[in-house]
């Protein structure tokens, strides 16, 4: 707006305005045939191969590969592909011995009913006739339609009805072990090896369906969620029944203690939300946001540099979480003044707020998205150029990962040895930490020659 | 056993000093030996006298308030500890260093008596070998650079300089800890 009035004043004629508008243009071309765009349609390409690679790993091998791994981990599924491999075998043995007894057996059973084979069976006719024989069985269900009758199949029948003791019974011992098994290990051990980056989200809240509803429109963000709350388990069954893309564990327990974090993984977590709990209130009931902090708090004992998000109520406990080192905190209540207020001043502006947060689908709204490498160092109205032209986006600001400040880093080399070392032991004593959280701060709408560095990601509205 | 002037030239406050110069000053230099855990100077006594060590280690320490589990207690903390190089210690310090040692051909202590009058020991000054050293009354020195005024603007500068490096190590020191402090009062 500034810059606008500038103009205004500076009463520059539309053929200024015009130029400038051609130098940008130019200074687009100069980009578009520079290194820039070379890196950006590397990163296409990239990923183009990716999706193709995808699809172009025909899916027989991942089916195979699947098939691999199923069959090593999963008892139940290796018993009951050998037990279906030894029906098989009888079948085909027995169709061969037996091809005459069968054949007529065929002829008496089905008698004018359909047969591949038209009047006379034929061999599929014979196979699947067998095959009949052969499930009934091994199913010990036995019904005695058609039994073997020379010597030879009847010989071979034992063998093969003996074998299928010891196949029946591991098939059953099988299933039921691994009934057992899951009974015992419950809900609450959950599987190490998907849980690396993903979201806990401690405590129940509606807010929590909504918000897990925009994390799933959103393809690039994690997938792997852990609700930690002790609401009942068919509340929260029916609340995260919608999702495709989510994959959503809701573990049971209180989760001030660190017991229960542990187990939902939190050292591995990318983020860990904490939100006011009403698990278990009554309607007219507040929830207790103590808790909060006090997971908080237990959460950043266990480490340090987990990345925290707390959603407050109560403007109280925000001094609590800034000393919890949280490193970021939502409280919605700070933005009512300003909506209400600019609803009257400012007529529109509140709307295009609703608009822009409440925006669901993933291409729409603002979005931060990474800077191409190519465009790393350069100027704010380059970057600016770069999505303006390249992909229609408008580049609100910047969302920058700071790192957190550190009295280390700060006093550096500085002053006397003694005193730094003094400084660290003491502090250390103490128990104060030297550094705080990296956090993200924002830089919206910078001057045309603020640089942009690796650390920076892009606020674009779509 | 008397000091010669190539001695006193090796300490950095005489070495713009010409040696002809050098050895008026040797001439008023008490020379003097002390063995292992002597302290040469105390903190917070007043002196006259500068220090000035030939050969050995000494250990520069303070007075300081500090945080044990027991709660806040007096106690000695050492600084630093310097060691002459020309010629090196006769024998091993009687501890193993904990902090850092400057190394130099031959060191200036107290350095600050020949500019004030009363001037106040800033730190401990402890013998940790056996050390070789000199005394020199800050009256003798100052009859000196009434005949000789040469010897005070150089001797006079470098003092100058070590007080002006110590000030700006001191207020960097200042800023960290005012830094420091307001860190353990954030959290």
């Amino acid at each position: 707006m500034d810059t606008n009035k500038k103009k205004e004043t500076k009463s520059s004629s539309i053929d200024d305005i015009d130029k400038k508008i051609y130098a940008n243009q130019v200074l687009y071309d100069q980009l578009h045939q520079s290194l820039v765009d070379e890196t950006v349609s590397k990163d296409d390409g990239n990923q183009k191969k990716g999706k193709k690679k995808k699809s172009g790993v025909s899916w027989v091998t991942s089916f195979l590969l699947k098939f691999s791994n199923h069959y090593q981990s999963n008892e139940l599924f290796r018993y009951a592909l050998w037990g279906f491999a030894a029906v098989f075998f009888a079948t085909t043995i027995l169709t061969i011995i037996e091809y005459p007894l069968f054949s007529s057996s065929v002829k008496d059973d089905v008698g004018d009913g359909f047969m591949f084979g038209g009047n006379e069976p034929n061999w599929v006719d014979i196979f699947f006739h067998t095959f009949w024989w052969a499930v009934v069985t091994f199913t010990t269900v036995g019904y005695g339609d058609i039994s073997p009758e020379t010597h030879l199949g009847k010989f071979l029948t034992i063998i093969i009805m003996i074998l299928n003791l010891g196949i029946v019974t591991m098939l059953t011992g099988a299933v039921s072990s691994v009934l057992v098994a899951a009974r015992l290990k419950g809900d609450d051990t959950l599987d190490e090896t998907k849980f690396y980056g993903h979201l806990i989200i401690a405590g129940w809240n509606p807010a929590v369906q909504s918000a897990l509803r925009l994390i799933e429109a959103n393809e690039d963000s994690a997938s792997v969620v852990i609700l930690i709350n002790e609401t009942e388990e068919e509340i929260i069954k029916r609340a995260v029944s919608g999702f495709d893309r989510l994959d959503i564990t809701h573990l049971s327990g209180n989760f001030t203690q660190e017991g229960v974090l542990k187990k939902a993984f939190i050292e591995e977590c990318g983020t860990f939300m904490i939100v006011p709990d009403e698990s278990g209130l009554l309607p007219n009931e507040k929830p207790d946001e103590d808790k909060t902090v006090l997971t908080a708090l237990t959460a950043k004992s266990i480490l340090e540099d987990i990345q925290v998000v707390a959603y407050i109520l109560d403007e109280e406990y925000i001094s609590h979480l800034h000393r919890a080192n949280v490193n970021e905190i939502v409280f919605p209540d700070e933005h009512i003044p300003h909506m209400l207020a600019k609803h009257v001043t400012d007529p529109g502006v509140p709307q295009l707020f609703d608009e822009l947060i409440t925006q669901e689908k993933q291409d729409k709204g603002i979005q931060v998205v990474s800077i191409p490498k190519g465009l790393v160092g350069l100027t704010h109205n380059k970057v600016s150029a770069y999505y303006k032209f390249k992909h229609k986006w408008l580049l609100v600001g910047y969302a920058i990962k700071k790192a957190g400040f550190s009295l280390e880093e700060q006093m550096g080399e500085s002053g006397s040895p003694i005193i730094r070392d003094m400084i660290k032991e003491q502090l250390d004593g103490a128990g104060i930490k030297l550094s705080s959280d990296e956090h993200v701060i924002v830089e919206i709408n910078p001057d045309d020659e603020y640089i942009i560095d690796g650390k920076h990601k892009a606020l674009v509205l779509r | 056993m008397s000091v010669n002037a190539k001695q006193i030239q090796k300490i950095n406050y005489f070495s713009k000093v010409s040696e002809e110069l050098c050895s008026e000053v040797a001439k008023v230099v008490k020379q003097k030996k002390c063995s292992p855990k002597t302290t040469l100077l105390k903190e917070g006594e007043t002196g006259d006298t500068m220090l000035l060590i030939f050969q050995g280690q000494v250990e520069v320490s303070k007075n300081m308030m500090v945080k044990t589990s027991s709660g806040f207690t007096m106690s000695t903390k050492s600084i630093i500890r310097l060691e002459t190089t020309d010629p090196s210690p006769a024998n091993k310090p009687i501890t193993a260093p904990t902090v850092s040692v400057v190394k130099a051909p031959a060191f200036g202590i107290g350095e600050f008596s020949l500019v004030l009058d009363d001037a106040k020991r800033t730190s401990h000054v402890t013998a940790m070998t056996d050390i070789n050293y000199g005394i020199i009354q800050l009256e003798d020195f100052s009859k000196i650079v009434a005949k000789h005024p040469s010897i005070g603007g150089s001797v006079y500068f470098e003092v100058a300089k070590s007080a002006v490096n110590n000030l700006a190590t001191a207020t960097q020191d200042i800023s960290n800890l005012t830094q420091a402090f307001f860190f353990a009062l954030a959290k």
